[in-house]
């Protein structure tokens, strides 16, 4: 019983196929191999969303609008290319259209938000916590258009460099650098103005 | 991941360094040490980390495969019609052509232009049956000594003669 049971343990290690693989198995037809590009892909397509989004439920929703795009667009990738950097593309073309798109719609409605922070809590010193960044982040990005606030988390955040980002977003890697300055600068004038506590942080070098 | 004190050592502003920048990300009394350094850093301590969307990612791949399936079926579905398109066009071309054809066939059998005739005048110009003529048309030659002939006066030259012949012999279907 135990000879026949060695025989029936593979030797072989399982190899996971890498995305180019998967992505030829799944345009020969098989929905399984897309769940499992969907399940590999998804923390990442998420992460990426909700920086840009600032939203949990938009950027859920964002990110399925990416992967049903992905399905239907399967067949123009070409192999040759980093398929993160075709898919990152096709993420930062959908979250910039609704970032437009909510932009437009918010404008006249919500201009001049501040985040509640009591002078007092200001006199008490910055305590940089994570979460309150987060939120001084979204207030502050809304001075940026959709396409630096997307230059500025993949930089920032997505840690991609600006060569990566040009790629992606198919431009020069100057223009993203530009982008980069230009949002830096407007988002330190930002702080200023509505957070006092965290600018004295970020300062010019 | 690196300890505090590594972190503080080695961190220098504009780093790319993956290890110091999973601390910074993880250790917020270290970000508030780094962003003393080097304020760029504030928003790096956003990034990094993979998120899971709300509701699990369990729940978000099924809904995601659900529409791919819905897609799918709305794709299939699209491109019976496109197949079935030609054959219903022909239906369509056809039966339009026969009710065109109808329509002008008996526009055509109406469409005499209308003019206005005086009653009396259509009258003479409307065809009499032949059903209704009663008398021969041909008038015969008849000869008879017997015979009146009574022909009643016309006040115009266009009115019609009426002519009666009174004769025993006279044959009835004269």
């Amino acid at each position: 019983m135990s000879a026949e049971l060695r025989l029936m343990i593979s030797t072989t290690p399982m190899v996971e196929p890498d995305d180019r693989q998967l992505v030829q198995t799944i345009r020969g037809g098989d929905t399984d191999a897309f769940e499992t590009l969907v399940r590999r892909k998804t923390s990442k397509v998420y992460a990426l969303c909700y920086r840009i989004i600032g939203n949990s439920e938009d950027a859920k929703d964002i990110s399925q609008l990416v992967f049903l795009k992905l399905w239907e667009n399967l067949e123009k990738y070409d192999p040759q290319f980093a398929f993160d950097t075709w898919l990152y593309r096709m993420v930062t073309n959908v979250a910039i259209d609704f970032m437009r798109n909510k932009q437009s719609r918010e404008n006249a409605v919500n201009s001049n938000l501040r985040l509640v922070k009591t002078s007092a809590e200001a006199e008490q010193g910055v305590v940089v916590q994570r979460k309150e960044i987060e939120s001084v982040f979204n207030d502050i990005a809304n001075v940026l258009s959709p396409k630096q606030k997307t230059i500025f988390v993949m930089n920032q955040m997505e840690d991609l460099p600006s060569a990566e980002i040009a790629k992606i977003l198919g431009c020069r890697e100057s223009t993203v650098r530009n982008h980069l300055f230009n949002a830096r600068k407007l988002m330190q004038a930002q702080l200023a103005k509505r957070y006092p506590e965290y600018a004295q942080l970020w300062r010019e070098k | 991941m690196i300890s505090c004190d590594s972190f503080r050592k080695r961190f220098h502003a504009n780093t790319a360094d993956p290890a110091l920048l999973e601390h910074l990300r993880a250790c917020d009394r270290c970000l508030d040490h780094a962003a003393s350094v080097d304020p760029d850093v504030l928003f790096r301590a956003l990034g990094g980390d993979d998120l899971v969307p709300p509701g699990g990612l369990d729940a978000f791949v099924g809904d995601v495969m659900q529409q791919v399936r819905v897609h799918e079926a709305q794709t299939k579905l699209e491109s019976r019609n496109v197949v079935r398109w030609p054959r219903r066009l022909a239906v369509a071309a056809t039966l339009a052509a026969a009710i065109s054809g109808a329509l002008l066939f008996s526009r055509g059998t109406a469409s005499v232009p209308e003019t206005k005739i005086p009653i009396a005048e259509a009258r003479a110009l409307a065809p009499v049956p032949a059903a209704k003529l009663t008398t021969k048309p041909i008038v015969e030659s008849y000869e008879s000594e017997n015979a009146t002939i009574v022909e009643v006066p016309t006040e115009a030259s266009d009115d019609v003669k009426i002519v009666m012949i009174f004769d025993e012999n006279l044959p009835a279907d004269l």
